[in-house]
This record gives C-alpha cells, sequence and structure tokens, in this order.
C-alpha cells in the first residue's frame, strides 16, 4: 500500500479488522498451547509465530497507510472453554475460521495488492484450520448467511 | 454487476428506435465470462472425481476407503458449483446459455488407483490456483467466493497426499 494516497475508509477498516483477529489468534494460541503437547503443541507453535507474522504485516500496511493500528487486548474472552487438548485443537479452529473470515474483508477490496494477500491468507488459514479439525470444509471464511443470501439483480 | 450486465440488451431494446434485431448479441460482461470458466471448472473437477470413484473399484487395492476420503470432497465441488451456478443470472427470454462460453478441455482419464489420486492432487493444484487469478475484477462478492472455494481446494491437496501415503486418518499435525 502507498503511503502517498489515503486509503478508502473501507480498506482502513477492513485491515484493522483483519489486525483484530490475528491479536486474537495470537492470544488464543498462547492458550491452547499451554494443553498442548509433543507434535500437535509443535505446530501449535509454528501456527502461533504465522500469526504473529501476519499481524506484523498488517500493522506495517497501516502505519504505512497513516491509520491507526488496534492494540491486543490484554486478556480476550474466549469463545469457549478450554480444559484440555480437545478444547484446545477446537480452540484453534474457531481461531483459523475467524481469521479467514477477517481476511475475506480485505478480498472485498477494489486494491488488487490487498486482494491477493487477503486470499493468501484466507488459504494460509483454511489450511491451519484443516489441520486441525481433520477435515474440510467447502467454503474457508465464508458466513452461512453469506452463502445463503439471495442476491438481488445488479447487487454485485 | 452480474445480474445488471445480463440485464443490459434487454434495457437497450426497450429504449432504441430501429433496433437491429437480427443483429449478433451482445458479448456477456468479463465478470460474466469469468464466472462461466469459474462453473466449468468445477464441473470439471467434479467430472475427474466421478472418473476416478468408477473405476477405484476396478483397481483392487481398497476402494472402500478411498471411496471415503474422495467422496467428501467432491461433495464439496458440488457444494462449490451450486454456489457459483446461484451468481449466474440469465434473464428470462434470454437466450442466453448457461453453459460457459469457453468450455475447458474434456480431462483426460484420470486413472484408478493411486494414479487417479495423483491426478486429483494436481487438478486441485491447478484450480486452487485458477481460481485466485479470478480474482482480480470480479465484485466484491464474488471475489469472497472464489477466493473461499481456491482455500476449500487448497485444503483437498494435503488430503489427497495423506490419501496416496496410506495414511487417510489425519490431514496434517
Amino acid at each position: 500500500m502507498s503511503s502517498h494516497a489515503a486509503p478508502a475508509l473501507g480498506t482502513v477498516t477492513a485491515l484493522q479488522s483483519a489486525l483484530a483477529a490475528e491479536h486474537a489468534a495470537v492470544y488464543g494460541y498462547g492458550v491452547a498451547g499451554a494443553y498442548l503437547s509433543g507434535g500437535q503443541q509443535a505446530t501449535a507453535t509454528t501456527d502461533w509465530v504465522a500469526h504473529q507474522v501476519a499481524r506484523d504485516r498488517l500493522e506495517a500496511m497501516l502505519r504505512s497507510a497513516g491509520a491507526s493500528q488496534p492494540t491486543a487486548a490484554v486478556a480476550y474472552q474466549l469463545p469457549m472453554p478450554v480444559r484440555n487438548a480437545r478444547e484446545a485443537v477446537a480452540l484453534a479452529v474457531v481461531l483459523e475460521d475467524r481469521v479467514a473470515t477477517a481476511y475475506l474483508g480485505l478480498v472485498a477490496l477494489s486494491n488488487t495488492a490487498i486482494r491477493q494477500y487477503g486470499a493468501q491468507q484466507v488459504q494460509a488459514s483454511a489450511l491451519r484450520a484443516a489441520a486441525w479439525r481433520g477435515s474440510t470444509v467447502a467454503f474457508p471464511g465464508l458466513t452461512s448467511a453469506a452463502l445463503a443470501a439471495p442476491r438481488p439483480p445488479g447487487s454485485h | 454487476m452480474l445480474a445488471a450486465a445480463a440485464m443490459l440488451p434487454l434495457a437497450a431494446v426497450s429504449g432504441c428506435d430501429g433496433v437491429d434485431v437480427l443483429a449478433a448479441p451482445p458479448s456477456p460482461a468479463p465478470d460474466v465470462t469469468v464466472l462461466r470458466e469459474a462453473i466449468a471448472a468445477e464441473q470439471l473437477l467434479i467430472t475427474s472425481y466421478t472418473a476416478v470413484l468408477r473405476d477405484a473399484g476396478k483397481a483392487g487395492g481398497s476402494p472402500a476407503s478411498l471411496t471415503a476420503v474422495l467422496e467428501p470432497l467432491l461433495a464439496e465441488h458440488r457444494e462449490h458449483l451450486s454456489q457459483l451456478k446461484s451468481r449466474l443470472v440469465i434473464p428470462a427470454g434470454s437466450a442466453a446459455s448457461p453453459s460457459p462460453t469457453r468450455r475447458a478441455a474434456p480431462p483426460k482419464a484420470p486413472g484408478a488407483g493411486s494414479a487417479g489420486v495423483a491426478f486429483l492432487r494436481a487438478a486441485e493444484q491447478a484450480a486452487a490456483a485458477a481460481m485466485l487469478d479470478r480474482l482480480r475484477g470480479a465484485p466484491g462478492s464474488l471475489a469472497q467466493l472464489y477466493a473461499s472455494i481456491s482455500a476449500s481446494e487448497a485444503t483437498h491437496v494435503p488430503v489427497l497426499d495423506a490419501a496416496a501415503a496410506g495414511t487417510t486418518s489425519q490431514v496434517t499435525g
């Protein structure tokens, strides 16, 4: 993203939403990793680092755009209780699904470079989610509402 | 503006004098053409999966385990196809065909057993990349669908890798 032209408000909002999702993922993997061991813990560590890298990239993009960068919360309300390895794996799946949804917000933008970056990150999240879930899904990141909504003429 | 673009010929006819009714129909908007290509690509994948599943029983080995791996992936491709088709609006009375303007080449015989799985793996990789190429210029909501389908197809690759290695119990990690 160029620092010479102010990005559209929608672009900044989408980048900030993706950054917020990455902050939550970094926190969540920290919790999940504590309940995992062996290969699963190693995978969680790898994924945790991947989210840190993505977080830093988004912060740089927002900084370059002259936009504010949401900071990480001290703690996050987890979407479910995490008390054992099985629940830690379930948390990792939810985190990845939410990150994928946030990056689809970038895909909706008209900026080609940001759109492609968003799509790459959706794919990365989908691969991590599938690894944790042990199965695949047809539409990573897309909500059921987005899939079910009828599209009147001219809505695209 | 897929639906709006498809409506354009009707609007033009209703508002003009001396319309040449024998003129060639206007070309579909570029995003309609791309959407039809995406539909054709999904149909091709479905055809390939169906062929490999059909031949699985002929190849010996353990067709039941291969079927258990491939059937869910095939089901996801059918969902992809259904969603893509739902984005294509053909106005009533239009002569436009729902079939793609540029048909993909028919697939080679995928082969059976491990050869079939290898064929599907390559097809999934190519399809995921091609779907990303369709992002440029696509309307926002359609771009999101392309990106999500591309991601789904990318996740099929490690599943097929595991199937090829005979370890279908877990995708990775």
